[in-house]
Formats: C-alpha cells, structure tokens, sequence
C-alpha cells in the first residue's frame, strides 16, 4: 500500500485544452464502442488505453488489471468551440463587464487601481459585481460604442442594439464569445475574483472535449449477452457523431446555414452530456424514452455522489431487525438474536497466546447450533489478506479441521459474537448523540433484539413495531471508543438539559410508586420476592420485630439500592403546592427525604425516577459516578417491576364508573354551563358585551364561551377524581406520573369537552351552522364541538364527527410536524458540523474561524451541568444540611 | 321511529355488495351509454387536406356516426375469438376490454357512400358493469364463471392485473368564487371561475382594485383587461346596458359609475378593437379584430359555448345571430363576477369555502374515462387522416377500414390504465387493486384523492369539514404525508350524475319565475 499523503493545498480552476491534452492518452475519434467480435475500437470511445473494465485483461496504459487501474482520460477534438453550461452566467457576467473591442473592463482606470489595490485578501475576491459597470456606453479605453448583451436559456448569446429606431439582435457564436474572453487581460481578471493562472475565462468555451475513463462509464453485458453501454457513453457517441459529421461539411465548404445547425447541434449534444436537466433545453433521452443520467445528475441530489455515495454509504457488519423490551436485561445491555450473533464477526489476531482457542472456534465453524454453545469462526484471513470462508456441516465444504491446521501466528480469525461483546446501537431518525448507544450483547433466542424499556426515551424507541440497527466494531480503537464514549452509562445524562435522559418509564414508575407510598411492612420471604433481581448482598436490621416475625418497610426495601451517603430533600411529582408544605406530614406522602441513603419519608415517583428528570440518578450521577448510577438504575427498574408484580396492577372499563351522584351533579354542572353559553350568547345578541380590549366582541364571547366549558369540564374532572382515590389505577398513573393524566382522567369518566381546531371552536360547515342538526346561527355549546358525553358514557353522532374533526387536527399536525423537523435537523447539521472547540477554549470552524470565544459563552459542558446551570448550590446545600432551603 | 326489522332492509339495501361500488358503475355505465358518444358527436367529422382527387379537387371527409361498444372478447393467436370472463382475463395476463364499434361514412364532395361499420378499438372494461359479460347473472351463475359471489367489481383489468380508477376530488368548476388577496399591501377583491368546457379548463378572474375599478384577465391575455371595455367588445352598447349587466343596488352604482369613467370605448367596434389591440400589438386592424372575436369566443368563458349547438355550421344562417348571444350570455356572466366581487367588498358576501363539499366536484371512472378517450380518439382521428392522405398520395383506393389502426386507440386507452400515468399528467389515476382483504378492498374501491400537493402543509384542506357529513368517512384516513387529502366515502354516499334533459330544468326554472335574459334565450 502507498503511505498515505497529506494534502497542502488544493487548487480550483478549470481544465485549459492544454490541460485536457496533456493528460488524455488517446484521442477519441470514432463513434463506435466494440466491433462485431466484441474488442474495442482503437481511437473508439472504448479504447483499450482509455482502462479496463473486463477482468483478466490488463490496460493498454498503466499495465494495471481491472479495478486497479483507476481508467484514464482522452479527448474529443471538437470541430468548432461551444460553451460549458456550467459556465453561462459566468460568461454572461465577462461579455457585459469587459469591452467588446478591447477586452479590457469598463470601468476608468483609476478606478480600476481603486479596486486593485485591494489586492491579494482572498477574501475580498469578486469584489466589481455587474452592478458596479454601467451598461451601454463608450469604452474608457478605447472608446469603443458598448451593446447590450442578451443571453437565453441554455447557451445562447446575443449583442442587441438599436438601429433607426429598430431594435436589431445578432447572435454571438462560441468562437466570437471565445475571442472575446482571450482579449481580457490577467489584471483585469484579478478585480473580478479570477485568478488568471489557474482558469483564463476563453477555456469555459470548451475546443476540446475531454472524455472520461471506460471505469465510470462501464458497459455491461445483459443476460441475452447483448452489451448495453452507459448513458455517458451514449452521449459521447453523440457527440463524437456530429463532431465528424460537422467537420466533413465544414471541410466540404457547406452552406453557412448547414454549418450553424450543426453547431447548434453539437453544443445541445455537448451541453447534455453536462447536464440533462438545463432550462430551456429538452433532455435527451433514451430509446427507451427515459432521460439519460449524465454528468451532473449523477453528482446532484439525495442518490448523487456528494449525499449518496460520499457523506452516505452502506456498511458491513451491521444488523437489523424489530425490537422488543426486556425488563430483566441491564440498561447497558442488548439481547440479540443468536442467528445474527452468527453472522456478524469480530476479528481476532491470531497469537501464541490465543491460537489454541482460535483453533476451537475455527473448529465450531460457521453454524453455532444453540446459544449455549461456544462461539464458532466466519473466516479465517491469511497474513496475505486472503479470506478463507469457513464451511460447516459435513458436506464436502468441510474445511473447519484444515483450516484449524493451517493457522498460525499473523492469521486473523473472524471470531462470531458471544455474551459480553460490544456492539452499537441505533435507532432513526439519530437527531442526538444518545441515539447510538454502544451496548454489551446477550445471546438469546427469537428473532429479535431485546433491550430494556429505560433505554427507550434516549432511542425514542416503542415496542409497536419499531426496528433498529447495530454495528459491531471491527477494530480495537472502536471498541474502546464505542465503550468509553458511547456506551449507555456514559449516556445517563442528556447534553441537552444536563439532566439523566435515562431512566424509569410507564409501569416503572407505577411500580415503585405503589411500593414506597405512605407506609406498609413487608415479611422476610415478601421482601426477598421483591429484591430477588435487584443487586443485593444482605438485609438490613428489621424495621419492626411484631409477634417475633421481622418485618421491613416499603422505605427500607427502597433504601437498598440506595448508595450510602445520599441525601436529598425535594418534592415528588404528586405534590400539589400546598400554600404551606407540612412536610413529613403531607397526607400526599409528597414530601422525599433521603438521609445518608436512607429513604425517610415520601413517595418516589417520576420526579425521583423518571426519564428526563429522576432527581435520585442525578445525584447519584454526581455523587457516585455513572457506574453507581447504572447500578441503581438496573436495581431500580427490577425492583419496580417485582413490586408492580407482587402488588398488582390493572384497568378495566368499571375502573371509570362513578356513581348516580356523582353523575347526577356532573350533569347538573354541564347543564350549568351551558345555560351559562346561552346567556353569554344572549348578552353578546343584545350588543351588551363589553369587549375585552383589543378584541372585538365576537372574539370575546368566544374566549368566554370557550372558558367556561373548559371550566365546566375540568370541574367534572374534579368531581369524577374525587371520587376515584388511589385505588383506581388510572388515578395512580396520573399522580405518579407515569403516564396519561387527570385530563385523561376526565375525559374518560366525565366530560370529553370542547373540541378545537386550531385553538377555536368548530365554525367551519354549512352556512350559518356547523352541521344540518342544528338551527341556523346557532352558537350554542352544542353545536360548535362541546361533547358533554364522557368516553364511558358514549358520545353521540354529531359528538363523534366532532371529535374527528379534533382528532384529525392532530393527525395533520404530526404529520406536518414530522417532515419540517427532520429538514431543520438537517440544516443544523449542515451549518454546524465542522465546529470543533479548540484548545484556546474557543469554538472555530474549519477554517479557524472563531464561532465563540468560549463554548456556550460560559464554557460549561452541559452534561455536566445541573439542567443547565454550572453549579448546581442548591442541591449541595442541601445534601449537606440534609434540610430543604 | 323506524321498526327494528325495517330497519334490517334498510341496513341491507345500504351495506350489499352491490353498493360497495355503485358509484363506480352508475358513472362507468353513464359514461358508455351517454357520453361516449358525446365524445364521438364533439369530433362529429374528420376533415383532411386531399386535394387533386377527384373531377374537381373535391374536399374529402369522413362523418363519424354512431358508436357502440360490444361485450369483452378475447383473440386468440389463430384468430378464433370468444367470450372473455374476468377470471380468464386475470389468469392469462389479457385485458378485459371489448371492442368498439364506430359508423363512419367517407365523403367527398357532395358524394356519400355506403356508412361503414368498424372496430375502433378495445375499450377496457370495468367488472360489472353494463357492458361487462357478469352483467345481469346471478350470483351462482357468476361462481359458475370463476368468480367470487362476494366481489364488488368496479375496477377494470388490464395484463391481468386489476386496477382500480381513484375518484378525483377537484373544486367545482364553472362557479363564482370569492376571494381575498393581496398584491402590493393592497387588499383586493376576487371573484373566480373555472370555466370548464369539453376537457378545456380556463381561469377566469375579474378582480377590483384599490381603485375600485375591476380587472378581468384569462388565459391568452397578457396581463389584464378593463371590465368596462370588456363587457362592451362582448356587446353591450350603452353605460346601462353594462351597469344592468351588473346590478341594481346602489352601493354597487357609484362603483360602476368609476369603472365607466375609466372605460376608454363607447361602442362595441371599439370594445373589440381594445381586445384585439391587447392581444396582438403592432399587427393590422383586420387580424386584430379577427384575433380579438376568435379568443372572446374561444377562450373566455368557454363554458358558455355550450349555447352553442351544434347543428349549426359556421356561416350558416343565425350562426352569427347566435355567436351574439353567446357574447352577451358571457358579458353577462361577467356581471354575476362583478357583482359577487363587489358584494365581497361591500361585506354583502364572505369569501367561499373551497373546502365546503358543495364547492367540490367528484371525477369517477366515467368521467376519467371520458378525458381518455377524447384525447385517445383525437389521435385516432389525426392517424385516420394522415392515413387516407397518404393513401391518396399514393394513388390507392380510400378505405376507411385500411385506414382505422385499432391498436392506436386501444393502446391509448390501456396504456394510462396500466400505469396510472392520465392524460393532463396526473399521475396514480389508476391503482394495483389493494386485495390484502376483503375490507382493503372495498376501501380502496371508495377511495377518494385530493389533487393538493402532499408537500405543503395545506392545513385547512386537510380538516375533517363538516359539510363531509355522510359523504366523506370521517375516520379513514391515512397518517403521514397524505393525512386527509386521501379520504374514503361514507357508507351512505350517494353520488350525483348531473341531468341529460336539460329543458326539463330549464322549464323548471321558468315556471317558478326565473326571467331569461339576453343570450340564454334558447
């Protein structure tokens, strides 16, 4: 292998037909590709100097087999000039600043040293636009009379010019344009931003066309054997065919019209093969009819060489399939499927040390049969780099034993993957770093992988379906990066609010919520049941010894997966405010108090546990290390989950039954408010409605009206909550946090409520109503989308079409949604991924620009921030008062 | 109260296989019944340039007549045909079309002969319908034949593969449309049409200004025209001719009052030659005029022309007569838009829903249909000419069944029903017929597409309206990019086909006092 360069500089100007000539190998002068016995033509668009495609042979110029031999360039001596597309409006820009005589710019000399003797700053590059020439007038040179210079889409020129009053056009031809481009001089370029070594304006009139190596236009060979060629090729066979045709008329003296078709002819020819998608300019196509892919389309777009093949590509060693949770695997885990464990691998220098075990999974082969087993070898590479593929069974294939032999010290063998391997982790759309996650694998059965629910919210995973990626690590460096920077616990905590992004989720939180609330004792053999998955070594001292059976409370059973030496005073998520906290009396038990890893009083809830804010793993986090950190989040989940289990947990559809008078003064209370709509609506007809300011009295009934029920149907909540204590699981749900909330609540044995589009009632329908049930100009609660029904109780027609006209709403609004973020996300990336912090501390582009003179502007990791603040005073005052401040 | 057991017909009447695709064929079978030959009587002749034939160079033509359509057949490769069932169709990759017979008769000069019969094509088929070979048979018949009892039909078959034709929901077209807009800070009052006649579609806009002076524009015309101006080139000669063509209210008055004094012609020459001069600057008077009466009649309005009838032929008698008051019914429309433009200014009105139900129009499989084989049979026209011209060149014998290629009619019609590619490059008309099962099945017959762009957000197009009640299913909709431009009828959908006796209406009308007016006088 070549030992790799470092790039000094790069250049960018255009190809000079010297250029062109200087690195063609051959010049391309027949239109045809393979003779009737299939070999190329010498001096055809395949000659053999121009590369190989064909295996076995070897080329004509560098003596290289095929897929060495990176193809080399020839040229197409064009009959006439004819202009670059690419290059138009940059012609256009020369032929209306420079002079038609001359060539020199149209400005006055002394302002031509103004703008020169801004000199060499490259970054005052084009600094004389059009704008600053004046059109149409005298040379200042040599006082030459200017014409305006038209330009029509794709290439085509024109000087226009009044004559007795007539306008008059004459076109400019590639070779008139291209003397004109000769006649401005080097210094006059250097004002407009181009440097003259590098790119003289005349070459994007292009008099030699230079044609690509066969290896970027392969031919292939279909499986009639027919040869079908490339696109470009197709092209160049266009081009080379009106090339020889324009030369035979122009040496046989045709008439100046034939000449001028032809011309045109080729610069279409020429102009496609660039870029088949200029305005103006029908794209060639195919036989088939189909546009021909050339030289531009395959760099532009989504699929094009810079985003699909440079920025984007396909990798080996990954894997996907669906995704499914597993409680009793760790955060930092990954159950995979023992089909995909078999085929991707691990490469494994073959040793002293280690050839013995080599040989054993060289000998297991390629078709591990049961998880239990150990892992066997894919392929075994020789220190020439040559694979051998390992073949199993006991067919004829069988090479395992051979193999086992030949290895040796300098062999590689690609081991398959067992328990404990690191793999990573992906889920779509990666809109944060968290979004690959490096686990540590775990054979398992089934066909999919397996990945604890904590580790949902940083994936924005769910088990409805969803599919992930993993890739598997090839070398040492990887590893090592992918466990120390990349793995789940190095990942507790969000860059995005400095807060854990992991933790418990839904039946977590439920879990360990109905275990720590209020107070409640737990025998020996209960105790054991709820601690069997979690971490733990030994039981504390009894809480209380009654009738001598021990017992341990539910706080004690938390306190154990608690580090030593933890102290926090916070309040869950179940509080309510209270104008004055009592504390450790709170009859919502909301009130935490953790001393010395103690768990005193409170429940422990989403706050306390949750993704996105667990107060508990924060500290942790700070205190303890992520290790810790991780610990207590595999103990904590299992803990909630054996405690779910063991106190039980369900919802039914009697969960929301209330009773006859609870429904009676929900019905009396919408009865109410919607009296209290009409009176409005009354107030509003009798023109007695004081306006809110700034809005007219139309908007303020509708604000009033809109009020009212949403009070109307929060207050139904309260009395259907009042009702339904911690006994009902929704209820626990919504309190803890876990999921759902007392809207939820509501809606489902209360009042479904007023339903909006786009933050007002239903108007749109028929004239004067929403819907034909209703009277005219009706503004009623009723027949603007307020549905006094619950879930529960059913809703009626007009209710439902209600509903569905809010629901749909939000459906538009996720969709919408969707797309418009995933383009932001790409355009953030775009504008900020060269950023990198510096040593300085500064935040620089590429180029050494500064961005900001410290990160952030207050040089803070936000991950190692406290949700967003440098230091988190709060929260060590009170670790070390063990009060609230 | 309906009883719980007439409640059970009622149910049946509504939830039968047959109603999953009703709308499908009442529009297919009104399309082969009526509109197939509509299409037929717009072509009417096909003219060609044969000269030097004949004694005395005489013109050469070819009327067409009446048009029928068989029952599906297959050809098999030794030329033998028979009856073709779905079944086969899909099973050996055919297409499920029957051929189309057409009379047509070659003149030449004042010279007829005999009428011919000829096939002109296969026209595909849809399952189940009028002209289907399961027409009319009972279901044991039908499973006889290989079919399913259960299967609704209402899709045709094309190499064996069933497609399905979307319902297209567009914006009505020939109705006044009100609207806001704003061009340069300025609030301007619109009113629109979308004029729409034989597959010609053109905007039409009379718009009123800052100034209160009112703008028509409509394709072919740069820019705009002045309505005064306008309505006097289509006719209206005097001030209270144009401002009765307008209204009577007052409030409306002092703005007609603006617009006349800003009008520059004071008779209809005038008028028309303002028209011409728009439209063709620099050119003589004559073609002007010429220009200005051939866009006025052709491209303004052109729903109007519908008054045009078609016994009449150019420079017969009252054809001018009658060109007339297709101007006047034009200029008088024209007023209905002034009018609405100023009701909207003058609070009178509120700007339209386009997406009140009563603004949409549905395109079903007739109707598509009907847009294919207009194009279709215009190119067969075109091919049937340049082939009687080349048989004249060559000294041959004209013969109208040498000169009809069937198979350019045919493949014209196939060919967008295989790809979903439709003529006005509309793109997934016709779709795979979604079999995963039943339930996808009869979702996918009442399927209905929005023409919007999925691309931008379109709000307000994508809301459930009410006025989608019992039309549109309020639920089914896609999630994603299409979330609510896609939707699926109601069960209880019943789609209208417009009226062939349009007397009828028109008596109607009369009789509960409506006043003809100027051009609608026949």
């Amino acid at each position: 292998m070549p030992s790799p360069k470092r790039i000094g500089k790069l250049d960018f100007g255009l190809l000079s037909p010297k250029d062109v000539r200087k690195m063609s190998v051959c010049k391309v002068i027949w239109p045809d590709t393979y003779d009737d016995d299939g070999f190329p033509y010498t001096k055809g668009l395949m000659d053999p100097s121009l590369g190989v495609i064909d295996p076995g042979l070897r080329c004509k110029t560098c003596g290289q087999k095929s897929g060495d031999c990176p193809g080399h360039f020839g040229h197409i001596d064009l009959a006439k000039p004819v202009i670059h597309v690419g290059y138009t409006r940059l012609i256009r820009k020369l032929l209306r600043v420079t002079c038609r005589a001359c060539g020199r710019l149209l400005l006055e000399p002394q302002e031509i040293d103004k703008f020169s003797a801004l000199g060499d700053d490259p970054f005052s590059a084009d600094v004389v636009s059009e704008k600053d020439i004046k059109k149409e007038r005298v040379c200042p040179h040599c006082t030459e009379q200017q014409l305006k210079v038209n330009f029509e889409k794709p290439t085509t020129f024109m000087e226009a010019w009044t004559e007795d009053g007539r306008k008059t056009e004459h076109k400019l031809t590639p070779a008139d344009i291209r003397a004109r481009l000769e006649r401005i001089p080097d210094e006059d370029l250097k004002i407009l931003g181009i440097d003259a070594s590098v790119a003289r304006p005349e070459w994007t009139i292009l008099t030699v066309l230079s044609v690509p190596p066969v290896t970027m236009r392969p031919s292939i060979i279909l499986e009639n054997g027919q040869r079908s060629e490339d696109d470009l090729t197709h092209k160049l066979v266009d081009i080379i065919r009106i090339n020889q045709r324009f030369k035979e008329n122009q040496d046989a003296g045709a008439p100046q019209l034939i000449i001028e078709d032809l011309w045109e002819l080729l610069q279409y020819h020429v102009t496609t093969y660039m870029d088949n998608e200029v305005a103006g300019c029908p794209p060639a196509r195919h036989r088939s009819g189909r546009p021909l892919k050339t030289l531009s389309q395959r760099l532009k777009g989504k699929d094009g060489r810079f985003r699909g093949s440079l920025s984007g590509k396909r990798v080996n060693f990954s894997a996907r399939t669906v995704i499914s949770p597993d409680p009793n695997l760790s955060v930092s885990e990954l159950g995979i499927p023992l089909a995909i464990a078999n085929e991707m691998s691990v490469p494994i220098r073959v040793t002293r040390e280690n050839i013995e075990e080599l040989r054993s999974m060289i000998l297991v082969g390629p078709e591990r049969p049961t998880l239990r087993d150990p892992c066997g070898a894919n392929y075994a590479i020789r220190p020439d780099n040559r694979r051998l593929r390992l073949h199993g069974g006991s067919g004829l294939l069988d090479n395992r034993e051979m193999v086992a032999a030949m290895i040796e010290p300098g062999w590689t063998v690609d081991r398959q993957l067992r328990d404990g391997d690191i793999v990573l982790f992906n889920r779509q759309p990666s809109l944060h770093r968290m979004s690959i996650m490096s686990h540590r694998i775990k054979l398992m059965d089934d066909r999919t992988f397996r990945l604890n629910p904590a580790v949902c919210p940083p994936y924005n995973a769910d088990f409805d379906g969803d599919e992930m990626n993993m890739h598997v690590p090839q070398t040492e460096e990887a590893r090592a990066e992918a466990s120390l920077l990349a793995s789940v616990q190095e990942n507790i905590l969000s860059p995005r609010f400095g807060g854990p992004i992991i933790g418990g989720i839904h039946d977590h939180i439920s879990g360990i919520f109905l275990l720590t609330h209020e107070l409640r004792w737990f025998t020996k053999p209960e105790v054991l049941y709820l601690l069997k998955h979690a971490n733990i070594e030994f039981l504390p001292k009894p809480g209380k010894i009654e009738d001598g059976i021990p017992y341990w409370s539910n706080k004690q059973v938390f306190s154990m997966i608690l580090p030593r030496g933890l102290n926090m005073v916070y309040r869950a998520t179940s509080c309510t405010n209270c104008p004055e906290c009592k504390k450790e009396l709170c009859e919502r038990d909301a009130y935490v108090r953790i001393i010395d890893g103690d768990h005193i009083s409170g429940t422990i809830d989403k706050k306390s546990v949750g993704a996105f804010e667990g107060a508990i793993m924060n500290r942790i986090i700070r205190t303890h290390g992520l290790k810790r950190a991780r610990e207590y989040i595999d103990d904590m989940t299992k803990l909630s989950i054996r405690s779910i289990m063991f106190i039980g947990f369900t919802f039914g559809i009697d969960d929301e039954d209330l009773s006859r008078t609870e429904y009676g003064q929900i019905r009396d209370l919408l009865d109410e408010a919607e009296l209290d709509v009409e009176k409005r609506i009354r107030i509003y007809k009798n023109g007695q409605l004081e306006p809110m300011p700034g809005r007219t009295a139309e908007e303020t009934l509708e604000m009033q009206i809109m009020q009212v029920l949403g009070k109307a149907r929060d207050r139904t909540g309260d009395i259907a909550g009042s009702h339904l204590g911690l006994g009902n699981s929704a209820v626990v749900m919504a309190v803890s946090g876990a999921r759902g909330s007392m809207l939820n609540l509501t809606q489902m044995a209360g009042c479904i409520g007023q339903q909006s589009v786009r933050g007002e009632r239903i108007v749109r329908g028929y004239e004067g109503r929403t819907l034909p049930h209703f009277k005219k100009y009706d503004q009623g609660a009723g027949a603007h989308g307020f549905i006094r029904n619950s879930y529960k109780s059913g809703i009626s027609p007009t209710e439902f079409f209600f509903h569905a006209i809010g629901g749909r709403e939000g459906l538009v609004d996720t969709a919408v949604r969707t797309s418009q973020s995933g383009y932001l996300q790409r355009r953030l990336i775009n504008a900020l991924q060269d950023l990198k912090v510096a040593y300085d501390g500064t935040v620089r582009t590429t180029g050494g620009r500064i961005i900001q003179f410290k990160y952030g502007e207050d040089g803070t990791d936000p991950t190692k921030s406290a949700f967003g603040d440098p230091v988190d005073v709060k929260g060590i005052v009170e670790s070390v008062l063990k009060e609230e401040v | 109260m309906v009883h719980l057991i007439e409640r059970s017909v009622l149910s049946q009447a509504y939830f039968s296989k047959d109603h999953v695709a009703r709308h499908q064929f009442e529009s297919y079978n009104n399309f082969l019944e009526y509109n197939l030959q509509t299409v037929v009587d717009e072509q009417r002749v096909i003219e060609t340039d044969i000269e030097h034939r004949g004694k005395n160079n005489e013109a050469v033509w070819v009327e067409l007549g009446k048009i029928r359509v068989e029952k599906p057949i297959v050809r098999e490769a030794d030329g033998s045909q028979s009856e073709l069932y779905p079944t086969e169709a899909r099973l050996r990759n055919l297409n499920y079309a029957a051929p189309m017979i057409l009379e047509m008769t070659l003149c030449q000069g004042e010279e007829r002969y005999d009428p011919i019969e000829t096939t002109i094509g296969q026209l595909p088929v849809m399952i189940g319908s009028k002209a289907c070979n399961l027409h009319g048979l009972s279901d044991d018949e039908r499973v006889e034949r290989g079919e399913d009892r259960l299967d609704s039909g209402g899709y045709f078959i094309v190499n064996g593969t069933e497609r399905v034709l979307m319902s297209l929901e567009d914006l009505a077209s020939n109705k006044i449309m009100t609207e806001y807009t704003e061009r340069y800070n300025e609030q301007i009052h619109v009113s629109k049409v979308f004029s729409q006649y034989r597959g010609y579609r053109a905007l039409v806009v009379v718009e009123k200004n800052k100034k209160n002076l009112l703008d028509v524009s409509f394709p072919s015309v740069a820019g705009h025209l002045r309505f005064a101006d306008l309505m006097r080139s289509l006719g209206l000669e005097t001030d209270s001719d144009v401002v009765m063509a307008v209204s009577h209210d007052e409030d409306i008055l002092t703005y007609m009052m603006q617009n006349l004094e800003a009008a520059e012609c004071s008779s209809v020459e005038e008028g028309v030659m303002y028209v011409g001069k728009k439209l063709a600057p620099n050119q003589t008077k004559e073609y002007q005029k010429k220009r200005a009466e051939f866009v006025l009649d052709n491209y303004l309005l052109p729903h109007l022309n519908y008054l045009i009838s078609p016994s009449v032929k150019e420079g017969d008698d009252g054809y001018e007569e009658m060109l007339i008051n297709v101007r006047l019914a034009k200029a008088h429309f024209l007023g209905r838009m002034a009018e609405a433009c100023f009701h909207l200014a003058l609070k009178k009105r509120k700007t339209d829903d386009k997406d009140h139900y009563s603004n949409k129009r549905l395109k079903l499989a007739g109707d598509l249909m009907e847009d294919l084989f207009r194009i279709s049979l215009n190119r067969l026209t075109r091919d049937v000419k340049y082939q009687l011209e080349r048989a004249s060149m060559r000294h041959r014998d004209l013969s109208i069944q040498t000169a009809v290629r069937a198979d350019v009619l045919t493949e014209r019609l196939l060919h967008p029903l295989a790809t979903g590619n439709w003529v006005g490059g509309r793109t997934g008309v016709s779709q795979l017929l979604d079999r995963v099962d039943h339930m996808s099945v009869i979702s996918h017959l009442r399927r209905v597409i929005s023409p919007l762009s999925r691309s931008q957000p379109h709000f307000e197009a994508r809301d459930l309206h009410p006025t989608q009640w019992g039309r549109i299913c309020p639920s089914e909709t896609p999630e994603g990019p299409n979330c609510g431009l896609v939707k699926n009828f109601a069960q209880l959908v019943e789609v209208s086909k417009g009226v062939h006796d349009e007397e009828e209406i028109k008596n109607v009308l009369f009789s509960i006092g409506v006043e003809p007016i100027g051009g609608e006088l026949r």
